[in-house]
């Protein structure tokens, strides 16, 4: 790979917006029907959903925020501050509560109290099961009162699928080796490998070459190299 | 959809007793949506009955609906907009500004209502209810009552009959989702039962300061006293929530003074006993000591299993006693999180189209307590897996190709890909440094025996149950 040979990029990606369509949803197909029931006004039932970073609880829920046909705020915790306003009937979503600091548990106490009278609808997810949080004891059982799920991993044929979706929205012809041998040689959780599709992706376009094994492997070789 | 309708309402006349179907599915209203056959919207009098009925009739109405039409319909809730402008006008409370937007004008229920033996169910659904912010299905009837809970009961059942008289304030205070709020709420809604015309309102100590916030932002000082002196029940939740609020203090200090003098009750609740609230003024502290206080205690694990087999009820679900006690044994310090698991498992339940039992709600409460929550490392299998077959953790890395150790090694490799996310040469390099290859035969090994070999489908059973908790 010489510099010569480089292409120079835009930098342009083409973000697929997160829907719960584009979720691959192997094992979750109870979480997201209740987390389409939620999108609906009126709907005061409350989530939390967990599992380890790289399940997909992010993607969620922009999702459900996203196609929510009512009023819908997605908070990250760090982003929650004293104050909080919304309006009644909304659905209100935190990602990660386990790093949220005493100002935001006190606001988002504050949503559970209101959540009733006010017809709010919760939606929150952290990296482990209400029991181990450690929040505010008020705030943290009431979190345990939710309707609590567990995301389920993808099995290796699910992260197959979504790898060959994640290439196709980003206009990529894959060589059909390709997804077998990132399975079988580099590390399988979700995010590492949207990762090194993506470095595929960009090597491709960069190089003017097709994304076939032997660039994914001069790719992978130049990676481990560099670090 | 009217005729679906028609046929939902003789279904419900016939399941339900006189009183719930008239509190409960009578008071909806029924519009179809537009162009759209097979969705029907109903209309609630107020948000309580609508979520009433959400969270215990939905299910039964979509499952009548697919009878009805042999496939699914959709149905959706909403409030009627019209309850606020039938209100009767306040008796207590003087008529002039306009009250902050969360201090709803303090309104009897319904002033020509007599009080009858049908109590509660007869005021739900009245648009004045909604003010009182009270939870219907917080009732004495509801409430399991056992040690943790009893004298508390019976010092709020008495309060209930003789309210601003017998104890004044009453002081509840215990641990963090016991049921405190519960057992207020309980008061309240029998208040309203024996005296529709009682002023009733619950609020949350977060609320209270939030009105004292407004007034001061508003200069409506004299609204603000002049609503909450019209009480005949305050119901406040939490007030260890005033720590260190001074002007909130001093406004309650106020009210409470004139409601007490004037015979009203004041019901409160805290998560200590009084003397132990930091940050309180001696002469809160000192006047919550004027009627009686009580305690909550954790419920043990007979009262836990009660509680959750009255929460199913509830939601009309039957679940056997081994059911209850699996949730009860699983969660023990609050009430709150008994809720969730059950709720969980109904949900389930009605997902997979399964009855409840042991399995199913074992399988549902993985959610809610983590069982897979372990961190899964390649030691770990490594050493589970070599004390399952007795075999040395030495030998999953050696040379060794005698059936007896290369077997339970092929298993660890298929066990670390199956639960960790390392790579296959990763893998390979825990075990010896073998090659992905050998990781990827000893995979296709296993899957391949699974199917044919019960005494070794059995064995990765055990192991995938040990390892994952």
């Amino acid at each position: 790979m010489t510099p010569l040979q480089r292409q120079l990029l835009l930098g342009l990606r083409p973000d697929q917006p997160r829907t719960l369509e584009n979720f691959v949803a192997g094992r979750n197909g109870e979480l997201l029907r209740g987390l389409a029931r939620l999108t609906v006004p009126e709907n005061t039932g409350s989530y939390y959903l967990w599992g380890p970073p790289g399940c997909g609880r992010s993607h969620l829920l922009a999702a459900v925020t996203r196609l929510a046909r009512r009023p819908a705020v997605l908070s990250s915790a760090d982003e929650l501050g004293h104050t909080w306003t919304w309006q009644p009937g909304s659905l209100l979503a935190v990602d990660d509560v386990h790093t949220l600091n005493d100002d935001g548990q006190a606001t988002l106490f504050r949503a559970f109290i209101a959540a009733r009278n006010e017809g709010l609808s919760l939606l929150l997810s952290g990296p482990v099961p209400p029991l181990e949080l450690t929040l505010r004891e008020d705030l943290r059982t009431r979190i345990g009162q939710c309707l609590i799920y567990e995301i389920q991993p993808l099995s290796d044929t699910e992260k197959a699928a979504t790898l060959a979706q994640h290439a196709r929205e980003r206009g990529m012809a894959l060589d059909e080796a390709i997804v077998p041998w990132l399975l079988r040689h580099g590390r399988r959780d979700l995010p590492s490998l949207l990762a090194t599709l993506d470095a595929l992706d960009h090597a491709s376009l960069e190089l003017k070459r097709p994304p076939t094994l032997p660039l994914l492997r001069e790719v992978l070789q130049l990676r481990l190299e560099t670090e | 959809m009217s005729d679906f309708w028609s046929a939902c309402l003789n279904q419900f006349e016939r399941e339900l007793s006189a009183q719930q179907f008239n509190t409960w599915i009578k008071s909806l209203r029924a519009e179809d949506e537009a162009g759209s056959p097979r969705r029907l919207r109903l209309l609630a009098p107020n948000r309580f009955v609508l979520q009433w009925v959400r969270e215990r009739y939905l299910g039964r109405i979509e499952d009548l609906g697919t009878k009805f039409y042999g496939e699914p319909v959709s149905v959706s809730l909403g409030v009627c907009n019209t309850s606020d402008t039938t209100a009767p006008a306040p008796i207590h409370a003087e008529s002039g500004p306009v009250l902050s937007q969360s201090l709803p004008p303090a309104t009897p229920l319904s002033t020509n209502t007599a009080s009858t033996g049908a109590g509660l169910m007869n005021h739900i659904s009245d648009p004045a209810y909604e003010k009182t912010r009270l939870n219907p299905g917080f009732t004495f009837d509801t409430l399991v009552t056992g040690r943790a809970n009893d004298l508390a009961r019976a010092a709020a059942q008495q309060v209930a009959i003789n309210p601003g008289t017998s104890y004044n304030p009453l002081f509840v205070y215990g641990g963090v989702g016991l049921g405190k709020t519960h057992l207020i709420h309980s008061i309240g809604n029998a208040v309203i039962a024996n005296n529709p015309v009682a002023v009733v309102r619950y609020l949350h100590s977060e609320d209270f300061v939030s009105d004292v916030v407004r007034a001061y932002q508003n200069k409506s000082f004299d609204a603000f006293k002049r609503y909450y002196r019209s009480l005949d029940l305050l119901l406040i939740d939490d007030i260890q929530f005033f720590s260190g609020k001074d002007g909130t203090q001093e406004q309650f200090f106020y009210a409470f003074n004139a409601l007490v003098e004037a015979k009203k009750q004041i019901i409160i609740t805290c998560d200590t006993y009084p003397k132990d609230i930091q940050g309180l003024e001696d002469r809160l502290i000192s006047r919550f000591d004027w009627g009686l206080t009580v305690q909550i205690e954790p419920p043990e694990l007979e009262m836990r299993v009660a509680i959750v087999k009255k929460k199913a009820e509830a939601s009309r679900i039957q679940i056997g006693d081994d059911v209850a006690f699996l949730i009860a044994k699983n969660l023990r310090s609050n009430v709150r999180e008994l809720e969730g698991a059950l709720n969980r498992i109904l949900a389930f339940a009605r997902f997979h189209g399964r009855d409840i039992s042991i399995e199913v709600a074992r399988e549902a409460l993985k959610d809610v307590i983590g069982a897979t929550n372990r961190q899964i490392t390649l030691d770990l299998i490594q050493k589970t897996v070599a004390d399952y077959f007795k075999i040395k953790v030495s030998d999953m890395y050696s040379t060794k190709r005698t059936r007896a150790i290369a077997r339970p090694r092929q298993v660890a490799m298929w066990l670390c890909r199956e639960l960790t996310p390392h790579s296959l040469p990763e893998i390979g390099d825990a075990f010896g440094g073998r090659d992905h290859t050998t990781v990827l035969h000893a995979c296709r090994t296993v899957v391949d025996l699974k199917t044919r070999d019960t005494q070794f489908n059995h064995d990765l059973h055990v192991l995938l149950q040990t390892i994952k908790g």
